[in-house]
């Protein structure tokens, strides 16, 4: 098949003079559809650069603005109001975890009574708002028409009554007596029934029998908290100077931009009239550069009095942590206050530099490309469409796919593997003509089926198993949010199940039998031969098989964007195992939900480009190992 | 003999414990996995097909099915009627029922009516990339089997699919966004504003600008082809390798050419394989939600795509409902709620049942042929 054979041209042929054939000029057509592969390849990588390049550029310039409006210097400050504000917070958590948590009968009850109360007028309130508003409204309502309202009424009363929640706190009489006074109340009641108030006063009594001895905390955790509002003054006096500054320059940008535009268009103009009146137009729309000196100069001045106000917050702050109990008897309210005295020197050391930072502040030091990439690459926030500033950074994004990968790998892997051995191995024959199908059909399920399974069905079910008194003990239960990193990459791990399931089975299989036979030969026992020799000798494929179970877990969308939560956040790391429970975005969410939002060419639109490019370059790079295993397996 | 070792020493083979205990938490693992998936189609079956189908004939709610997708609207009238009426008999309601007071009214958007936008959506959005796709994809396939050697072009084709079929959807997406959708060429006579470049053609008025071709079916189409054209070049290059090479030889040592040879002995025997194998990627073209959000789908619509159209080039230039961006809207935008659940279930069995006999209907053909197929 090798040699080229010659066929004799008919004379006069067509492409006879350009020495080409007819067969041969099909094998070209069939050769430039070969090459339409590399030309979109190369496309997609040309207009990702092409698109994304350009906004190093912009983000530069934003940043510039940032710094030259002043709006870099208030930030210094912002950082430790909010730290401050943080700082606050978990205090108050901590708080009110201890008392909580001591009251935590009381408050069990409380719920449980009023979530009986609302699931009955939840169901009844349509009918009943009926009868009350036929009663009210016309003063002779036709008595048929009520009476039919009545029954109606009645009938949704019934089927509410059967269907309540269950309530395993309170006992048997009291929830017999909570379900008597609802079913004796008047149409028109609005007050709730004795048992819900009652416990409700009941947990009041405990919040406050609680409190008492935590007074002086509380008094501590006042001043701290007011401690902070001196600098929160300060700062938002600034903010009005800059932001105004920020906008005019934006602004001059903009006519700036324009202006660019017109005269461009002035150049290409035929006709010499036309080419005039752009170029007027053009020099009209001349922006005057703001004054920026002006506004900067008044914010120097004020560095005395900020410094000033970051010593004495220091010094507020510095007595707190001695004032503080040394432990609290709740674990979750000793755990907050643990991760609170950890933070605090970190606070106070930063409040300490604070001081050094306000002064040596430039607003004149230019803004280098490299920082503009390196803000990228390293930036903790992203923050679009704000009114202070715009921040892309992609390190809560890349943390967001990580952990999900995390999750979905450290279940599929065992698993899948796991099912590969065991139908390579040790099933029946047709326990392989079954089970392999089943797993390869899952394969088959679109991901935005998945995704909606998992935003109506398992995030529900995930979170009310997390209620339950008996598994408390797992960290991170209860579950705050029903969508979050745990729940999407348990349904990214069935995605890369079959995929991992399937390579993996290939690899195993490919294993020479030879090597299986040697072993019982020397008297292995089936165990021993799979787990000391089959599985070594296929590792490589079981690596690759992980590997493009990987690449495909980062690269998948749908599911992320619908069960992820989309929170953009570096995850909290400080609760431990509960991190996993926390919402998260994803690289290739933030692409799918801003995409379509975002105006053509802005800074922002280039941004989510970057973000393609680094998900395709990462993405590859993953085959790319996979595909040296594979290759390593066949020598 | 089915226990050799019996022969030999009596009671129980060493180790027989952890033997055990090592496959039941292997087979454990893997019959776990098989119960997720039952109970996941479990759960969209049991949900689900009470909305297609129905106790009495003809059984199947083909209103669902043709159907236009409207908004919900549920209300109660004076008597405490509840109705459910999609937005086209809410109107009718109300023309008819003027003067009469309702109360508890709430709307639920993509909630009322069937889904027959979406349907035809994903099949016009599919039928086309498959064009699309089998037509390059195959011409590619039979260079890379037929014709190609060892050569740095080969090489960098085969790099070039390798790679193409890893990329992610959604930066297909982006692809396609940028490519499709702003900067392919057009002929037109009004060229845009944010046109790349503009080519006077010399004729008339018009000229080529590349400004794309706005978010519409065709973009959608070449989009998904793009992302679908790796799987299918290899999967008929597999499908043209497997025809024997005695078929060619005996056809070239008969005096035919290359071309006559492909297209008399090879294609013929190759193409039912090259089918089938494009029946799985037609059930993941259906599937894919990223790369068609910014090309072609629309959440709502209200005509179906052929309708008030002028020329049937604005059919392609139209932006469709396709059924998995359907599931998406449904699943993100509006809240799970008992008059909500007929559309989102439904929708959700019908997408799957469709997938399911695409994929079900390639494995079955595939068995077939490798059946009938001896050479």
């Amino acid at each position: 098949m090798s040699q080229e054979e010659k066929t004799a041209r008919p004379p006069g042929h067509r492409f006879q003079k350009r020495g080409l054939s007819f067969d041969g000029a099909i094998k070209y057509f069939f050769a430039s559809n070969a090459g339409l592969t590399i030309v979109i390849l190369i496309l997609i990588i040309v207009f990702l650069l092409k698109e994304g390049l350009g906004f190093f550029p912009g983000y530069r310039r934003e940043l510039e603005i940032y710094r030259v409006a002043g709006l870099e210097f208030v930030d210094i400050s912002r950082k430790n109001l909010t730290a401050q504000e943080q700082l606050t917070s978990l205090l108050n958590r901590a708080y009110f975890a201890e008392i909580n948590g001591k009251s935590a009968r009381e408050i069990r009850r409380t719920q449980e009574a009023s979530a009986l109360f609302n699931a009955y007028t939840d169901q009844i309130g349509a009918t009943r708002d009926l009868v009350v508003n036929n009663t009210q409204e016309g003063s002779h309502p036709n008595p048929q028409m009520m009476a039919t309202l009545m029954a109606n009424y009645e009938k949704q009363k019934t089927k509410a009554l059967s269907s309540l929640p269950a309530t395993p706190h309170l006992t048997e009489s009291e929830r017999a007596a909570l379900i008597d006074s609802i079913r004796g109340r008047a149409v028109d009641a609005t007050e709730d029934p004795p048992l819900v108030a009652k416990l409700a006063e009941e947990y009041a009594a405990a919040q406050q029998k609680h409190a008492e001895p935590l007074q002086a905390v509380r008094a501590t955790i006042d001043t701290f908290e007011s401690s902070g509002s001196e600098l929160s003054g300060l700062i938002s006096e600034m903010t009005e100077t800059v932001t105004a500054t920020k906008a005019k320059l934006s602004e001059a940008d903009l006519l700036e931009k324009d202006r660019k535009t017109l005269l461009a268009a002035a150049a290409s103009a035929k006709d010499p009239a036309e080419r005039e009146k752009l170029t007027a137009e053009a020099h009209a729309s001349l922006a005057e550069i703001p004054d920026t000196e002006g506004p900067i100069q008044l914010l120097l001045e004020r560095r005395p009095a900020c410094i000033e106000i970051h010593e004495k917050l220091r010094q507020a702050a510095s007595g707190i942590p001695s004032q503080l109990p040394a432990d609290f008897s709740q674990p979750e309210a000793n755990r907050l206050l643990g991760v609170a005295r950890k933070a605090w020197p970190v606070f106070l050391s930063d409040l300490g530099k604070t001081p050094a930072e306000i002064n040596s502040w430039k607003h004149d030091k230019p803004v280098a490309l490299t920082t503009a990439i390196g803000s990228f690459l390293t930036g903790k926030d992203w923050v679009t469409g704000g009114e202070w500033q715009d921040f892309y950074g992609i390190l809560p994004l890349a943390a967001g796919s990580l952990m999900i990968s995390i999750v979905a790998l450290v279940i599929a892997i065992p698993t899948g593997i796991g099912a590969a051995i065991y139908v390579n191995q040790f099933a029946s024959p047709w326990e392989q003509s079954t089970i392999k199908p089943v797993i390869e059909f899952i394969q088959a399920i679109p991901s935005v089926v998945l995704g909606f399974i998992g935003i109506l069905v398992f995030g529900t079910v995930l979170r009310d198993l997390s209620m339950s008194d008996s598994l408390s003990w797992v960290p991170g239960f209860p579950i705050e949010e029903r969508l979050n990193i745990f729940t999407a990459g348990c349904l990214l791990a069935l995605m890369s199940i079959p995929t991992i399931f399937s390579l993996a089975e290939d690899a195993i299989n490919n294993v020479p039998g030879a090597y299986a036979e040697a072993s019982e030969a020397l008297g292995a026992s089936r165990i021993q031969t799979t787990f000391r020799v089959i599985i070594p000798a296929a590792f490589s494929g079981i690596l690759a098989a992980i590997l493009l179970g990987l690449g495909r877990v980062i690269g998948e969308t749908m599911v992320v964007l619908l069960v992820a939560g989309n929170r953009i956040k570096i995850p909290d790391f400080t609760s431990g195992f509960g991190t996993f429970f926390q919402p998260a975005h994803t690289l290739t969410g933030i692409i799918a939900q801003e995409l379509g939002e975002v105006p053509l060419g802005s800074v922002h639109y280039r941004a989510l480009f970057v973000v393609g490019i680094a998900l395709f370059a990462v993405v590859l790079a993953i085959n790319a190992t996979a595909h040296r295993f594979v290759n390593q397996m066949k020598h | 003999m089915s226990h050799p070792d019996k022969l030999i020493r009596k009671g129980l083979p060493k180790g027989h414990f952890k033997d055990v205990a090592v496959r039941f938490l292997l087979g454990g693992g893997t019959y776990f996995i098989v119960l997720i998936a039952a109970l996941l189609f479990g759960k969209i079956i049991v949900d689900g097909a009470p909305v297609l189908f129905k106790a009495e004939a003809p059984f199947v709610d083909f209103d669902f099915l043709t159907a236009k997708n409207q908004t919900l609207h549920v209300f109660d009238d004076a008597q405490g009627t509840r109705h459910q009426l999609p937005a086209s008999e809410y109107s009718e309601y109300l023309k008819k029922n003027e003067g009469k007071e309702i109360f508890n009214e709430q709307s639920y958007s993509y909630s009322g009516g069937g889904i027959a936008g979406p349907i035809v959506g994903t099949a016009l959005l599919t039928v086309g990339s498959m064009i699309i796709a089998l037509f390059f994809g195959v011409c590619a396939a039979i260079y890379l089997s037929e014709y190609a050697k060892q050569s740095p072009f080969i090489h960098a084709v085969r790099l070039a699919i390798l790679n193409l079929a890893g990329i992610p959807s959604i930066v297909f997406g982006l692809f396609g966004f940028s490519v499709f959708v702003l900067a392919v060429p057009v002929i037109t006579a009004a060229p845009s504003d944010r046109s790349l470049l503009v080519i006077p053609l010399l004729i008339g008025d018009y000229v080529m600008s590349f400004q794309g071709w706005n978010s519409s079916l065709m973009a959608g189409c070449a989009t998904l082809a793009c992302m679908i054209l790796p799987v299918i070049i290899t999967a008929s290059e597999e499908s043209l390798r497997a025809v024997p090479q005695g078929f060619r030889d005996a056809s070239l040592a008969m005096g035919a050419t290359r071309w006559q040879t492909i297209r008399k002995c090879v294609l013929p025997f190759s193409l039912p394989g090259i089918l089938t194998s494009s029946l799985l990627s037609i059930a993941r073209v259906a599937g894919e939600t990223a790369p068609i959000m910014f090309t072609a789908a629309v959440a709502a619509k209200d005509d179906l795509p052929w309708q008030g159209l002028k020329s049937p080039f604005d059919l392609l230039s139209s932006q469709v409902q396709a059924l998995p961006y359907h599931i998406y809207t449904l699943a993100a935008r509006i809240p799970n709620s008992e008059y909500t659940q007929r559309a989102q279930f439904g929708s959700v069995f019908v997408f799957l049942l469709l997938v399911a006999f695409l994929s079900a209907g390639s494995m079955i053909l595939r068995a077939k042929l490798r059946a009938k197929l001896k050479w």
